[in-house]
């Protein structure tokens, strides 16, 4: 991790801000120039937005209560189609329900969880490897220790193993999914740290007689910023992922609620005379996945020079001899 | 890269060709042979142990009983040579039918009769279907060819009973691999069990009846509905079990047994509001029994003419008619008894039973229309069955939904119909009085009559808000031609395969 | 290598197992009343005490938690409450299922893998390359179960080239494998051209191409053995979150009787028992490939130390 504050590119000069208008503005002007640069990352970021701004007002978005039941309009296909209704711009579910609002409704619980397990389990995997790095000795090694054995742990299994037997309820998910996740950012951030105590500037400050706290915060988690946020960023598509697949499986969010995955559960039996009902959460969900995913990746290059490197470099020598 | 590409495309297309013809030479859809797609494996293919519905579906076809029953339904002598004598009350002689053998060579004859009952009836062998044989108490050999069975007391479901009762050859019953290896004297013989894979049987060449047509039956498993569907249109299956209403237009065929399953609203008649019978009534009135029919079940489900049991059942009296659909004469009637608006607790359960949650929300709808306030809880099935089996204080009202294979009232009514039956919500001792009377009345024209005399008092008080009749459905490949029986069993010597 | 790194492993390794043991029965026990879902509807009480006593749930926990680990000791499991016969057993008749869906799978996501990262990183921003990012991000980013819906429907229902579900031939196999291996190729293929660029920009590699070396030979005996090294340990992780996981998922949609499907069903029944002996399983496996994979990586790259 040969990363410091000169050689990483805009998005680390955008994080330590220190509220001064214009290193704002030139943040700000940097990342737009980034996003024009990467037409995919500026694709994913926008579907992002979108979908954040769904979620967040999803109640007045959608036009149906998601759980509303009409016995009388079940399987009803998509506007567009024969015998679509304009009522139902994506028509209805097994029981009659607004498919156009239980996917609304569905981006609330995707995102919320993911962002919940994302901040639960980085900042306890923060923290943990904040301790291990910078303390060392005999936390290092119990963290350390904790963490190898976690890893190998059949995370997946284990996770049914809980759900069948605590309730699942969206609280109980995040803390299971937390819990099977910490670890990956443990790990990064004892690595960060490990290095950047090592350069010139923490060792003075410690020299200088800077207080630990004060240390890790002024000089070292700003180091941190950017693969944090290119390791979250994966970590929440990763985690959004594996909610649905949870939920299709009956052990995530359980009815009357809505997700993605257990509407792509329910419809997978009407799969011949209902397509839209497998189809809609689930593309859905690889739209938020893969705009996660672009978005994480635009930062990782966006951030990181070797990367830049690897896109813009034309692999210099080897194009020139021809494949 | 064009040219790579186009490589590529090609050798997919010619994995799955080639793929996909080794899955024919494999034989799934060869003239007389079939394949079913059920819901469960066998845990086991010991035909006495488990109450377990993919295990049936394979041992139908090994195992016989001293009873069959035809595709209409009625008791006729399958194993044994002819109907059974009443020696005594409790005394009923088998003769059996003469040269018959099992498929590993042994001989039927008494001893497999009395085998066969003994090893129910031990408790080591912890039998789930024991409660169906408990009026047993043990078979005795006569001769060769004839053999009593001792009941504890006259026993009226008794016919019913050896109809469920599978016979096992006493010599290999004893050996080990019994849970792997069935031998039965039925139409068709194990050729192999791939755990979690298939079970294929083939026809038993030295049957004793008629020559079944379908040569070959290979069992798949599969537990979505949605898989097994898919199959069924990919031609991969002849027969998927459980198809739900919804897929019927997609099946090519579909096989139908009329209300083999019965849902029911249990109301409390012992106290609160629905201790009066006239809100128990209002409680049917209320609800349209027909929309539900067609609405929730597809058309699938026949309205129950205002008994707990099915048509298909002993017991039934076709003489009452269903509770008709009037929610003025409803309101009429809870005004009446001073119950206008009351607050009613519904309890139910979800995912245990074909549209067990939209029914009971579909009622609670009906009855919230006429005026009640209803107060709809959904438990697990753990605390559902805490709460549909508590003798203590009975819930205001709840949902159960009733299957019953021996296909005869007893077993209904001794559970939810007797006072003191472990699902009833009534104080009744004359109808008590007439069910046990019932029960050890071994002339079927008597006995029916009185269960008639059950059925209509349990009407008239309005002990049940009776509902539908469930219908189960099976998909069929445009090929199959097949038609269930009442009981619904796979019975593969039925089957034919058209071409 | 040393005996002492293999024996830290393999004591590593045990306690592993330990914690997920102790894990699972702690988990376990909390759960309501098995004895209630297992039993038919109509059952009696005397039926109900008989069996949780023959469950042994009628114990104190201290007592039930000393006789689980006696008993794991000799490898007894318990019987199946679902199957009535030992736990052990059926997982181990459902091993082989998942063992060949999982290796097949990852198999064929190195192939496609490999390969295409590797074209990819030979010309870094080119047409090629792009695509390749883009369809990596794009297998990596489908929900599984929704892919494997949608091959069931193309590929068995409306062009019946192969079976929607279950196990038997390798025509069987094909879709599932499919459905396992396209996010994982996704990964590895972002891997593997990503340190296929780093190796190709190292000076050794432009040296040997400034002199003159063929570039085949140059990618295929310095560049493609020293970028194995992430790729293959993404791989293994790949191998393990699938054993572990995604197999559940694949399996459940396409009804291939392995592991994740018996564990599923294990679940529809409340048997604990056997989804216990389940996940015990698996993590002795996961166990055993991470140290597989620790003696390939060093017989890999000789470089690497280990501890």
């Amino acid at each position: 991790m040969a990363m410091t504050k000169s050689t990483a590119g805009t998005l680390a000069h955008a994080a330590p801000l220190h509220g001064r208008p214009h290193e704002l503005f030139n943040a700000l002007r940097g990342i737009a120039r980034e996003l024009r640069a990467d037409k995919l990352g500026a694709f994913g970021t926008m579907i992002l937005l979108v979908l954040v701004i769904v979620a967040i007002a999803a109640p007045a978005l959608a036009p149906y209560d998601p759980a509303a039941q009409s016995l009388a309009d079940r399987l009803l296909p998509p506007a567009w189609l024969a015998g679509g209704s304009p009522a139902h711009w994506l028509g209805t579910d097994h029981l009659g329900r607004d498919v156009l609002s239980r996917t609304i409704h569905g981006a609330r619980v995707s995102l919320l969880v993911g962002v919940a397990v994302v901040a639960l389990a980085g900042t306890f995997g923060t923290v943990l490897g904040l301790v291990a790095g910078y303390f060392g000795g005999r936390a290092d090694t119990i963290i350390m220790r904790a963490v190898d054995i976690q890893v190998a742990f059949p995370a997946l299994l284990l996770a049914l193993i809980i759900l069948t037997v605590v309730k699942p309820t969206p609280g109980t998910l995040v803390i299971v999914l937390a819990a099977n996740g910490w670890m990956v950012y443990a790990r990064l951030v004892r690595g960060v740290v490990l290095s950047s105590r090592q350069s010139l500037y923490v060792e003075a400050a410690e020299i200088v007689g800077c207080r630990p706290l004060r240390v890790i915060f002024r000089h070292v988690l700003p180091n941190l910023t950017s693969p944090l946020v290119t390791l979250a960023t994966l970590e929440f598509a990763r985690i959004v992922l594996a909610e649905a697949a949870l939920s299709f499986l009956g052990l995530g969010v359980q009815p009357p609620a809505t997700s993605w995955g257990l509407d792509v559960a329910a419809g997978k039996n009407y799969i011949f005379d209902a397509w839209w009902l497998v189809t809609v959460p689930g593309t859905a969900i690889a739209l938020t996945v893969l705009s996660i995913n672009l978005v994480a990746s635009w930062i990782r290059i966006a951030t990181d020079p070797r990367e830049r490197q690897k896109r813009f470099a034309r692999g210099a020598a080897v194009s020139e001899m021809g494949a | 890269m064009k040219v790579g590409l186009r490589m590529a495309r090609r050798a997919v297309v010619l994995a799955c060709a080639g793929a996909s013809m080794w899955a024919l030479a494999a034989g799934a859809t060869r003239a007389q042979e079939i394949v079913i797609a059920l819901g469960s494996e066998p845990t086991t293919l010991d035909p006495q142990i488990r109450q377990d519905g993919g295990e049936r579906a394979v041992n139908d076809n090994i195992y016989e009983a001293l009873i069959f029953r035809t595709p209409k339904g009625e008791l006729v002598p399958g194993l044994a040579a002819e109907m059974p004598r009443l020696l005594d009350p409790t005394t009923w002689q088998f003769r059996l039918r003469a040269g018959v053998k099992f498929h590993n060579g042994e001989p039927f004859t008494a001893d497999a009769v009395v085998a066969s009952i003994a090893r129910m009836l031990d408790p080591a062998v912890r039998s789930e279907n024991l409660s169906y044989f408990s009026t047993l108490v043990r078979a005795e050999k006569v001769d060769d060819l004839t053999v009593n069975v001792v009941t504890k007391a006259p026993d009226s479901v008794f016919l019913s009973r050896m109809y469920w009762l599978k016979i096992i050859p006493p010599q290999h019953a004893r050996s080990p691999g019994f849970a792997t290896q069935p031998v039965g004297t039925g139409p068709y013989r194990l050729v192999e069990w791939v755990r979690g894979e298939r079970v294929v049987l083939a026809a038993n060449p030295d049957y004793w009846g008629a020559k079944p047509g379908v040569q070959r039956v290979t069992y798949r498993f599969v537990s979505e509905i949605g898989t097994r569907l898919s199959g069924l249109l990919a031609r991969e299956f002849d027969i998927i079990s459980n198809l739900q209403p919804e897929y019927v237009k997609r099946a090519p065929k579909i096989g139908r047994v009329p209300a083999l399953e019965v849902p029911v609203v249990i109301p409390n008649a012992i106290s609160g509001v629905t201790a009066d019978a006239r809100v128990r009534l209002a409680l049917n009135l209320a609800v349209d029994k027909k929309a539900i029919a067609e609405k929730l079940f597809g058309g699938f489900a026949s309205v129950s003419d205002g008994q707990f049991i099915s048509a298909t059942w002993f017991g039934h009296d076709p003489t009452i008619n269903a509770y008709p659909y009037d929610p003025a004469k409803a309101r009429a009637l809870l005004k009446e008894a001073g119950a206008g608006g009351a607050a009613i607790e519904l309890v139910g359960t979800a995912g245990r039973w074909l549209k067990d949650r939209e029914t009971v929300e579909a009622i609670a709808a009906y009855w919230q229309a006429v005026g009640l306030k209803v107060d709809v809880k959904i438990l697990e099935f753990d605390g559902y069955l805490k709460r549909l089996f508590d003798r203590q204080s009975r819930p205001q009202a709840i949902y159960v939904s009733h299957a019953n294979p021996l296909l005869h009232a007893d077993r209904t009514l001794s559970d939810y119909y007797h006072e003191k039956g472990r699902g009833s919500s009534n104080k009744d001792a004359e109808l008590a009085a007439l069910i046990e009377r019932a029960r050890s009345e071994t002339d079927p024209a008597k006995q029916a009559e009185i269960y008639h005399m059950v059925m209509k008092r349990a009407h008239e008080q309005a002990y049940f808000v009776t509902l539908v009749g469930i219908d189960v459905l099976y998909g069929l490949s445009q090929r199959m031609d097949w038609t269930p029986g009442v009981d619904g069993k796979f019975l593969a010597k039925d089957m034919k395969v058209t071409r | 290598m040393s005996a002492g790194f293999l024996l830290r492993r393999l004591g590593h390794g045990i306690v592993v197992v330990l914690g997920v043991t102790i894990v699972v029965f702690i988990v376990t026990r909390m759960v309501g009343d098995p004895v209630r879902v297992m039993l038919p509807i109509d059952a009696s009480d005397e039926q109900r005490q008989a069996f949780a006593h023959h469950l042994g749930l009628d114990r104190p926990l201290p007592a039930q938690f000393a006789d689980f680990f006696a008993k794991l000791a000799r490898f007894d499991f318990g019987e199946s409450l679902w199957q009535r016969r030992p736990a052990i057993d059926i997982v181990l008749e459902r091993l082989p299922a998942t063992l060949e869906l999982v290796l097949v799978g990852m198999a064929l996501a190195l192939l496609l893998a490999i390969p295409l990262g590797v074209i990819a990183a030979l010309r870094p921003g080119r047409g090629w390359d792009r695509a390749t990012v883009s369809l990596s991000l794009l297998g990596l980013s489908l929900p599984q179960f929704w892919l494997g819906l949608l091959l069931i429907i193309l590929f068995a229902v409306e062009w019946g080239l192969l079976p929607t579900s279950g196990r038997g031939t390798p025509g069987h196999l094909i879709l599932p494998a499919l459905t396992l291996a396209l996010p994982a190729t996704g990964r590895l293929a972002m891997i593997a051209r990503s340190s296929m660029i780093d190796e190709l920009n190292q000076p050794y590699v432009q040296t040997a191409i400034a002199k003159g070396l063929p570039l085949r030979r140059v990618v295929g005996l310095h560049a493609l053995r020293n970028a194995a090294n992430p790729v293959l340990t993404l791989a293994g992780w790949e191998l393990i979150r699938s054993l572990a996981g995604y197999a559940v998922v694949v399996e459940t949609v396409f009804a291939w009787p392995g592991l994740g499907y018996v564990a599923i069903q294990a679940i529809q029944r409340q048997d604990l028992v056997l989804l216990q002996t389940v996940v015990f399983v698996v993590a002795i496996m996961v166990v055993a490939i991470n140290l597989a994979m620790d003696l390939v990586y060093k017989a890999i790259d000789p470089r690497i130390q280990l501890e």
